[in-house]
């Protein structure tokens, strides 16, 4: 049926989404406690962006690693 | 438990139910994640910035807590776009 094949999709699309908002949402919590260590002011220093960007692809290099470990065991 | 209001949707149904659910379940799914997001910046935020909580909230304590609701919002953008434009 045309209309379940639609839902079914529609159905996967908003478990991606869900999914990739989880992770930004629990890494942003993550990487704010790392690098925002002082009362928040008006911006950011470029110390501060540096150490959120820095946090987030340091987090993928790790998962990288994690899943090689993993898999040899 | 089933929050929807919608009558029961059979496989007969038309494309309209179908899209009228589909915008249901995204109206749903929007509240949710826009809950989920002020309950934590409200935790961070309150940890920042109310670090000794008097009979009510100083001036600077409202000033502190305006500024990291941007910044943590910002925070977001910045995490967001690491992940997803990294040029490795």
């Amino acid at each position: 049926m045309e209309n379940n094949a639609e839902m079914q999709k529609f159905i996967a699309q908003e478990q991606q989404k869900a999914m990739v908002g989880e992770m930004v949402g629990k890494l942003t919590s993550v990487c704010w406690d790392k690098c925002i260590t002082s009362t928040p002011g008006s911006k950011f220093s470029s110390g501060e962006t540096t150490c959120l960007t820095n946090c987030a692809q340091r987090f993928l290099d790790m998962s990288v690693i994690i899943a090689k470990r993993f898999e040899m065991q | 438990m089933d929050s929807f209001s919608s009558p029961t949707m059979s496989s007969s149904g038309s494309p309209g139910d179908t899209e009228a659910l589909m915008d249901q379940i995204k109206a749903q799914l929007a509240q949710a994640y826009a809950q989920e997001f002020l309950e934590t910046v409200g935790n961070k935020c309150f940890a920042k910035c109310v670090t000794k909580p008097g009979s009510s909230l100083s001036g600077s304590e409202s000033s502190c807590i305006s500024r990291c609701v941007d910044r943590y919002i910002e925070a977001t953008g910045i995490v967001s776009r690491a992940l997803f434009s990294s040029s490795r």
